[in-house]
């Protein structure tokens, strides 16, 4: 995807390697739990997205078990939906 | 047969001391009443919320560790979502 591009105008996306491995695979004593913020703070973009696999390297599995950990933080006004700055 | 179980939830800031204990016992006899218990009351004390909730732009946090059956949810979520001096709850389950 980040080496598409060409063609119809616009600089090609710089390419970002991904990290290789999962943090949580690779680390089992980091859990994830929706109460941790300083752990979900850092699988989200400044806007206040859940910032995708691609970009984490975090593996199919624990990225739904953080997807849904984010989602319980919002809904427990841990986190923010999105940032004032980007509404 | 009883199953773990984590209830949030977020009282109303303005409470005092004495309301945040007697509310922290309603919640605790809504568990027993399902016929669960607790284990653990963990309180986060006020908090800034991200996002204000009724108005509200700060709340007691409060995290109880219980056991109860599961069909216990139902009844206590009922209660939760009455009282109006909880902005926000949250159950989960701990099982792995």
């Amino acid at each position: 995807m980040a080496t598409r591009s060409r063609g119809r105008g616009g600089p090609r996306r710089s390419f970002r390697r991904r990290p290789r491995t999962c943090q949580f695979c690779s680390d089992p004593s980091k859990i994830i739990d929706y109460k941790q913020t300083d752990v979900l703070k850092r699988l989200i973009k400044d806007t206040g997205k859940i910032r995708p696999r691609r970009d984490t390297g975090t593996c199919a599995k624990h990225q739904r078990a953080l997807a849904k950990a984010i989602k319980r933080s919002r809904h427990m006004a841990l986190m923010a939906f999105t940032t004032r700055r980007y509404r | 047969m009883l199953r773990s179980y984590e209830l949030a939830y977020i009282a109303d800031p303005d409470l005092d001391e004495e309301a945040l204990n007697s509310l922290e016992e309603t919640v605790k006899s809504w568990i027993e009443a399902a016929e669960g218990r607790t284990t653990n009351v963990e309180r986060w004390g006020k908090r800034k919320l991200a996002y204000s909730i009724l108005k509200r732009s700060e709340g007691y946090y409060f995290i109880f560790e219980t056991e109860m059956p599961p069909q216990a949810g139902r009844a206590i979520e009922r209660e939760l979502v009455l009282s109006e001096q909880v902005l926000r709850f949250l159950i989960t389950s701990r099982d792995q």
